[in-house]
């Protein structure tokens, strides 16, 4: 770098002094080059904490903090630099960070919960996930449950724990309670009289105003009854405070308010105290969310325990069932229908137990429930149908594998027929059950091992299921329930089927693509990178693989699978793996895509990645923006490349990269002197790369496609930009924006291999994500047979070659010239991810230099 | 694995740690017994043998460069392995001086310590057997 800054400055030499407001070239060009080092490294840090919540990684909560504070300090260099390049007209962004880094430290300091942000009432559907403290754990629960495994959960919404904390606020309690629970634990007031004193005052209060109001616009409709339940922090989670707290069913709109209030008292019930002084949790602060639920009128309700407690090692679920409403099998008043389904295909009933079911609770009209007589003709019959049965199963062992843990799972049928899930929590289950496994080390050794430590994970699970190898879209259909999803590229067009998937296993991808995210969110186990796993796991074969571990099984080992279910914590819950998800939820998703769009704007930054990718395009606009970047250079030579390749290339020659015999500005390529910028250019240039050919008809729709953006775009053409290189005789910038793609190379060809590199960076497209992330994909195979190291994150590529001989660099640069050609054409063609051998096939037959055999 | 199981000390005063490696390490055929704080198992230690120890370095009470200290004075044939979020050549440097046998820094891939353990106990196995 010190003899390009000699050169710089001697350039600045020759350049007249522009006015004093304006940042002198090399300093720009120096900010531009810090930016872009920036930028690379937070894409790589947020891509770490993608592949952080996986679980293949033990981390802690100081990890966070010092990531957090690292990626702040980057995020405000990148600001400052852009800043600095472009006289200070993004000032704003400074707000933008605050905005979205002082949630994030106010949640590691675990102050977030005060944030005005947080809502005080908020429906089912925009529940946000991840925030049991906020919305409690059965609420959380459902929330995932409907928004991520997309099971239907009655309507409903959640009054916060913010709200309590309110309502104790405008009442006064909060002072009152305390000095209840002091007298007590110091034996001056019995359980009795301390319940019964902070209750009538809790029952006493005045729900916050605006808590009311909110209450009142999500429970609009009159004609409506809700189920208002408990749900208060920590229960169904580790400690379960189950049947401590009221629930109150079949509760009319006009009386949740009160209903609401029944319900925070009961966080003070005398059982609910002693069970909280007996847990050491009395010091802590106590906080209630109350979930409201539309009532389902079952006329078949239930319970599936997904773990036979009466016989834990078969491997079987329980389905209770009875007619009407689901309180006769919750408190186990009555006969009630028994099956017990095994958990393993075809998910078969090995016992049918139907009871004389003489009672049932249903909806008294005008409000509350009543016990009545079951007709006697009814009273014999199976109160689940066949196909009602194998809909709870599925939806049972979804949610178990989600969840990591036996379930106990609540579910009702409608007078409709259409099946719903009231709850999900994870069973208790007494230690003893444990001991049966014996030890696991000893049982998996004898099951034969078919892959071993290959691959990364990219989530951590274990999981077991038949092989179903899928390559195309139509084996989308046919993917099995709990089936093993075996892949040669991670392509995101496989998202629907990953939900179903008992674990995921493929040759190629990183733990930071977009199947990877999307395995987490599903908490799918799942290996990537796995060389030769499409030919060493056969079709239909039971496999079982484990993550952990990274070994994948023949055969189902049945206590492998128990002993996870039972043994292992779900990391997946734990506070810190929470946090994570919650930090990324600011960090990674990307919403700015289009910069011509009118939220691409500091105010439209919603997480760290739209920022950076904010400051990047600004950045290299500010580079590019030819009418200031002429009159930045006033009198210095811009050269403009004259060529049968249609790239409007610029030239800033820094020294020795352009022939000195040239007059004027306009070059050819045989001008070209800078030994980089010649090599790419011979590839850009070489027959058949930049195609004027006729073209195959399946060609056309893409050309067209491509004319299209060219011409009608006002994003395209109307951008201020140009084509810029900046070279000297061994170096080289280039930006290259062709449509919508952006080419960055910055190269350096010494003599001395040491001093040089290729750095490669690819972005954008104009087609959708799915085949942008072929496209990267494509690249990546390609660029790595020639030695880069590659990474591609979504629809990004970097690839990057180190300390190779100027000859071997000039192959290279060849070659990225080549395919910068070649890239324009790809999003379009690839069709499927069966295309992608044979373009890499076509590409090296065609574009491969003869004095060059890629390493396979 | 050698027919007697080899036992495995995990200290750590972040309760994450401990409850992720326990289980993934007992998958392994290992014993685990895990501790957040320092003072407890360095009482432990006085009066149970391990062969393996794994601990962090910055902890409140007893630091763990004393703790390790203490336990390879106790026990020499004790394997000990650091891990920290606190990584430094000095104590890496200083870790190493005092005979640990591994230095992981944190964040860590389950793998990178399974590895690790595996070749602690390979040592344990060929010198006691």
């Amino acid at each position: 770098m010190a003899d390009l800054l000699e050169m710089l400055k001697r350039l600045w030499g020759r350049i007249r002094r522009p006015k004093p407001e304006a940042a002198p070239f090399p300093e720009i060009f120096e900010q531009f080059q810090t930016l872009l080092q920036d930028h690379q490294q937070v894409m790589e840090l947020i891509a770490d904490l993608g592949e952080k919540s996986g679980g293949e990684y033990i981390f802690d909560r100081k990890y966070l903090v010092d990531f957090t504070n690292t990626l702040h300090t980057l995020l405000l260099r990148m600001v400052n630099s852009l800043n600095l390049m472009a006289d200070k007209r993004y000032m704003d962004l400074y707000t933008s960070l605050d905005r979205i880094f002082q949630p994030m430290e106010a949640e590691l300091r675990g102050r977030l919960l005060l944030s005005e942000e947080m809502p005080l009432v908020i429906g089912l559907s925009a529940l946000p996930l991840d925030h049991p403290e906020l919305t409690g754990g059965k609420a959380n629960n459902l929330g995932r449950i409907s928004q991520s495994l997309k099971l239907p959960v009655p309507n409903g919404f959640v009054i916060t724990t913010r709200a309590y904390r309110k309502f104790l606020e405008v009442n006064r309690l909060e002072e009152r309670i305390h000095a209840r629970l002091e007298a007590w634990t110091a034996g001056e007031l019995d359980t009795e009289q301390t319940s019964r004193q902070i209750q009538y005052s809790i029952l006493a209060g005045l729900p916050p105003k605006e808590v009311a109001a909110e209450i009142r616009r999500q429970a609009a409709r009159d004609e409506m009854y809700w189920a208002v339940r408990s749900s208060a922090y920590g229960e169904d989670g580790e400690l379960t405070f189950a049947g401590l707290h009221e629930t109150r069913l079949q509760v009319p709109s006009r009386k949740i308010l009160s209903a609401y209030k029944e319900v925070l008292a009961s966080l003070y019930s005398s059982q609910a105290l002693i069970y909280r002084q007996r847990m050491g949790l009395l010091g802590e602060e106590a906080a209630m969310a109350v979930l409201c639920q539309e009532t389902i009128a079952s006329r078949t309700a239930g319970v599936i325990h997904t773990l036979d407690l009466s016989a834990p090692e078969a491997n079987c679920l329980v389905i209770y069932a009875s007619w009407g409403w689901g309180r006769t099998v919750v408190e186990g008043r009555a006969q009630v229908d028994r099956l017990v389904v095994e958990k393993d295909p075809p998910f078969r009933v090995s016992a049918a137990e139907i009871a004389r079911k003489e009672i049932m609770v249903r909806p008294k009209p005008g409000g509350g429930e009543e016990e009545i007589a079951v007709p006697p003709e009814q009273q014999i019959l199976p109160s689940l149908a066949d196909e009602d049965v194998s809909t709870l199963v599925k939806w049972a062992l979804s949610l178990e594998r989600y969840f990591k843990r036996p379930q106990e799972i609540e579910w009702a049928q409608d007078d409709a027929g259409a099946l719903w899930i009231l709850q999900s929590r994870s069973m208790n289950i007494p230690r003893m059950t444990m001991a049966l496994h014996g030890n696991i080390a000893e049982i998996t050794s004898r099951y034969p091992v078919l892959i071993k430590d290959v691959g990364t994970v990219a989530h951590a699970g274990v999981g077991s299921g038949p092989v179903c190898r899928v390559d195309s879209d139509a084996k989308l259909e046919l993917f099995p329930e709990g089936g093993v999803l075996v892949i040669k590229y991670t392509a995101p067009w496989l998202t629907p089927i990953v939900p179903k998937a008992s674990a995921i296993v493929s040759e190629r991808g990183s733990a930071a693509g977009h199947l990877a995210t999307i395995a987490r969110e599903f908490r799918v186990p799942t290996l990537v990178g796995v060389e030769g796993a499409y030919d060493r796991l056969p079709e239909g074969d039971e496999v079982t693989v484990d993550t952990k571990q990274r070994v994948i099984y023949a055969g189902r080992i049945k206590e492998l699978l128990q002993y996870e279910l039972v043994q292992a914590p779900a990391f997946e819950e734990t506070q810190e793996f929470r946090q994570l998800r919650r930090l990324l939820k600011r960090i990674a998703p990307l919403h700015l895509i289009d910069p011509e769009a009118s939220n691409f704007t500091p105010q439209g930054c919603e997480s760290v990645h739209d920022v950076i990718r904010f400051i990047h395009e600004k950045a290299v606009n500010e580079l590019m923006d030819l009418p200031r970047f002429l009159k930045r250079f006033k009198g210095v030579q811009i050269y403009t490349l004259s060529s049968d390749v249609p790239i409007g290339l610029k030239i800033l020659d820094l020294e020795g990269g352009i022939d000195p015999q040239v007059q004027g500005n306009r070059v050819t390529a045989e001008h070209i002197r800078s030994l980089p910028l010649k090599a790419l250019w011979e590839g850009v240039s070489a027959p058949g790369v930049w195609s004027t050919e006729p073209i195959p008809v399946d060609f056309k729709g893409m050309m067209s496609s491509l004319t299209k953006t060219w011409a009608e775009s006002p994003g395209t053409m109307g951008y201020t930009g140009f084509n810029l290189a900046v070279v000297s005789r061994v170096y080289m910038n280039l930006h290259l924006r062709l449509g919508y793609h952006l080419n960055l190379v910055d190269a350096r060809m010494h003599p001395e291999p040491q001093h040089n590199h290729i750095y490669f960076r690819f972005v954008g497209g104009v087609t959708d994500m799915t085949r942008r992330s072929r496209r990267a994909q494509l690249l990546a195979h390609i660029l790595s047979k020639f030695h880069f190291k590659v990474d591609v994150k979504g629809d990004l590529v970097v690839a990057r070659v180190l300390h190779l001989s100027q000859e071997e660099m000039h192959l290279r640069l060849e070659v990225l010239g080549q395919l910068i050609g070649f890239t324009r054409q790809l999003d379009i063609q690839l069709k499927s991810d069966a295309d992608i051998p044979q373009f890499m096939e076509s590409f090296f037959q065609q574009h491969s230099p003869d004095r060059e055999t890629p390493s396979a | 694995m050698s027919p007697k199981k080899l036992k495995i000390m995990v200290l750590d005063d972040e309760p994450i740690v401990c409850k992720r490696l326990q289980p993934a390490l007992e998958k392994l055929g290992y014993e685990v017994d895990t501790f957040t704080q320092s003072l407890e198992a360095l009482h432990r230690i006085r009066d149970f043998d391990y062969d393996i120890i794994i601990t962090d370095l910055k902890m409140k009470g007893v630091d763990g460069m004393r703790f390790l200290q203490e336990a390879k004075k106790r026990r020499p044939e004790t394997e000990v392995i650091v891990i920290t979020g606190f990584a430094t050549l000095e104590t890496a440097k200083e870790s190493f001086q005092k005979g640990v046998f591994d230095f992981i820094a944190k964040p860590f891939k389950l793998s990178e310590i399974q590895e690790v353990v595996a070749k602690a106990a390979a040592k344990i196995q060929a010198q006691s057997g």
